[in-house]
């Protein structure tokens, strides 16, 4: 069938894209580029900022519907998310979840183009996607939140996380969907391990015909505007999402549990693999744990009196009970495992196995605190990165991340107070996964306590500088810095613990963490069940998110 | 980063703003607001530096064709002197075509 392209959507940049989905004339945008609302770290960097920052938001009508719109500028950095950026998403979804709260019904579109995290804002692209990732889960309760992916750069990092989240995903044969680019696993992973240059293969793997064959997109569209609108409308029309992808544990879990990890998948034959997926463990054996723990399971040990070897499922997730306070509560570490099955995920990475189980886990406790008290969970953060590999990509990592994403919101939505206790390496997706969910953040003060998005390495090869610039930039902009005081100066942290042995923690360690658990337990107990602390702490107010804050209050005064 | 700044006696004004291009490879954004006075105001940020020579050659040409008064405001990310005259030819016909704001 040849159908004939009116107006490619690729082709237009973020704000046409928005006019040619909305009616005619329906179109408010919100901090455009004439607010003045530009990224403050840019320019320290050397870096040319552009007015809007590279995210155009605002309300229009599709179809009579009420909607918030929302494009990533591919052209700008990327479409790479830094502070101004992420913020300008996650407060266009706040407002539209607070009219949707109000009884006015405003459905969500987001049309990605994005690499993911803005390198050059690092650690403010984490923290704004975490934002973005709980209001979408929040928004999805409500109305429809519709993922478009056109093409020309595609849904890249902690975006495609975001793509993962939303209850309809749109797209076309030229959109992409993946958590780590082709390049950065060639480079981190060797050339054996995905060809980057290898244009075929790439789309293959993650591009929209095969994301929609296998069931991780939900519609496969040519690029025409008016065709992607009439998508747009017919999604609206159903109703919320049963259950959305990234909450449908078994079905994925499933199909990850059938992957022989040591083959390396043509993207047809993981279609094979989707359609005869048989519940049961490929090339499972249970791995003699190594002697040396990780930081995540030592203070695991601490807090369960259990280790990986007591792990019925998957050594590398640890989930027990213990105590805080003498109340039950529930402790999650990822840890490492050297013989676990898939051999990107060895080194306590989240991958795969680790996204659908950390979700499992979460889910299995919401049920099993349905109609009682909700306890605590914590999780213990040491992740040294998501796992970068060629099987993960083309069985959907980014979705696994969003299942954790989605099972953590979904835990304090249903009233579990979630703590992050930051005992090691908070790396990136791995971070996003498995702690920026929580309702408040702890860490240990500790220099091998770190938060960050990428390598010294990578981060300098990707935004084409030397690793002393990469340095330097860290001294103007903290949020690129590596260390979690630096880290702790953008007010995420509720608490920096100090003067702990985190290696081996004696009894007045684990007495002072767990006291400082328990206030943060009665802490948020008291209050809201979002993550919208992190914007009010003393270091947030005093010019840690001050950009953030300015932009939530402006697209409030703007909104009508 | 180079920052850069121009100033011209002009006659003519415009009505509407008009907002073009993107901070992307070989392109660039204009920001062109009408203004009270008899003045162009032009304020440039580029990536590429040492090329004041060059913008102060395009712009003013430009205002010499036009004669309009604006304050106009450039985020570059490498355009050439071409791109940059089809941008301002642009973002002055989007200020007359259009009505809005």
């Amino acid at each position: 069938m040849k159908v004939n392209i009116k107006e490619s959507l690729s082709e237009l940049n973020a704000r046409e894209r928005v006019l040619s989905l909305v009616d005619k004339g329906s179109f408010h945008e919100f901090l455009g580029p004439f607010d003045g609302k530009e990224s403050p770290h840019l320019a320290a960097q050397g870096v040319v900022p552009q007015s809007d920052d590279g995210v155009v938001a605002g309300k229009g009508i599709i179809d009579g519907a009420s909607c918030v719109m929302i494009a990533m500028e591919g052209d700008f950095q990327g479409g790479g998310i830094g502070e101004v950026a992420g913020s300008k998403i996650a407060a266009a979804l706040e407002l539209a979840l607070k009219d949707n709260k109000n009884g006015t019904l405003t459905h969500a579109v987001i049309i990605f183009d994005t690499g993911g995290v803005r390198l050059q804002e690092a650690n403010y692209g984490l923290l704004t996607i975490a934002e973005i990732h709980a209001a979408i889960t929040d928004l999805r309760e409500y109305s429809p939140v519709i993922g478009v992916i056109p093409g020309k750069i595609g849904a890249f990092g902690g975006m495609a996380i975001s793509a993962g989240l939303c209850s309809t995903l749109i797209m076309t044969k030229e959109g992409r969907l993946c958590l780590n680019g082709p390049e950065v696993i060639e480079q981190e992973a060797g050339i054996a391990e995905f060809d980057s240059k290898d244009r075929l293969l790439v789309w293959q793997t993650i591009g929209g015909m095969q994301r929609t064959t296998t069931g991780f997109a939900d519609v496969l569209t040519v690029d025409d505007a008016t065709i992607i609108k009439e998508h747009i409308s017919d999604a609206f029309s159903k109703n919320p999402v049963n259950v959305p992808r990234s909450a449908d544990v078994e079905k994925f879990l499933s199909i990850v549990n059938t992957i022989d990890p040591s083959f390396k998948y043509t993207p047809e034959g993981f279609q094979h693999v989707v359609e005869e997926t048989k519940n049961k463990r490929n090339n499972f054996k249970k791995s003699q744990h190594g002697t040396k723990k990780s930081r995540g399971e030592i203070w695991f040990e601490v807090f369960t009196g259990k280790s990986a070897i007591d792990m019925q499922e998957v050594p590398s997730v640890l989930c027990g009970e213990g105590t805080i306070n003498n109340e039950k509560a529930s402790f999650l570490s990822v840890v490492p495992d050297e013989e676990g099955r898939f051999p990107r995920a060895r080194n306590g990475e989240v991958g795969l196995e680790q996204g659908w189980m950390l979700a499992k886990y979460v889910r299995e406790i919401i049920e099993e605190d349905k109609g009682s008290d909700k306890r605590p969970i914590v999780a213990i953060v040491d992740v040294p990165s998501q796992a970068y590999g060629y099987n993960e990509e083309l069985a959907g990592i980014y979705l696994s991340c969003a299942a954790a994403v989605d099972a953590y919101a979904a835990a304090r939505r249903a009233g579990h107070p979630v703590i992050a206790l930051i005992v090691g390496k908070a790396i990136s997706g791995a971070f996003l996964s498995h702690g920026l969910q929580a309702n408040r953040i702890l860490a240990l003060d500790d220099e091998n306590v770190q938060v960050q998005v990428m390598s010294k390495q990578s981060a300098a090869r990707i935004t084409l500088r030397t690793i002393e610039q990469v340095e330097e930039a860290a001294k103007k902009v903290p949020a690129t810095a590596y260390d979690v005081r630096s880290f702790a100066t953008l007010g995420a942290l509720e608490e920096l613990i100090q003067d702990i042995e985190p290696d081996q923690p004696g009894k007045d360690d684990v007495a002072s963490v767990e006291e400082s658990l328990k206030k943060t337990v009665n802490d948020i107990q008291k209050s809201n069940a979002g993550i919208e602390r992190r914007l009010s702490t003393p270091q947030a107010l005093s010019g840690g998110r001050k950009a953030s804050i300015e932009v939530r209050k402006l697209m409030e005064e703007q909104w009508k | 980063m180079d920052t850069l700044t121009f100033e011209f006696k002009t006659t003519e004004f415009i009505q509407n703003r008009a907002h073009v291009g993107v901070v992307g490879s070989g392109d660039l954004e204009i920001l062109m607001e009408p203004v009270k006075e008899p003045h162009t105001k032009v304020e440039i940020r580029t990536n590429i530096q040492g090329f004041e020579k060059m913008w102060r050659l395009v712009l003013e040409r430009f205002i010499q064709e036009n004669d309009i008064s604006a304050f106009i405001k450039v985020n570059d990310f490498g355009a050439t002197p071409g791109v940059v005259r089809l941008r301002l030819e642009q973002a002055l016909e989007v200020s007359q075509s259009e009505g809005k704001h």
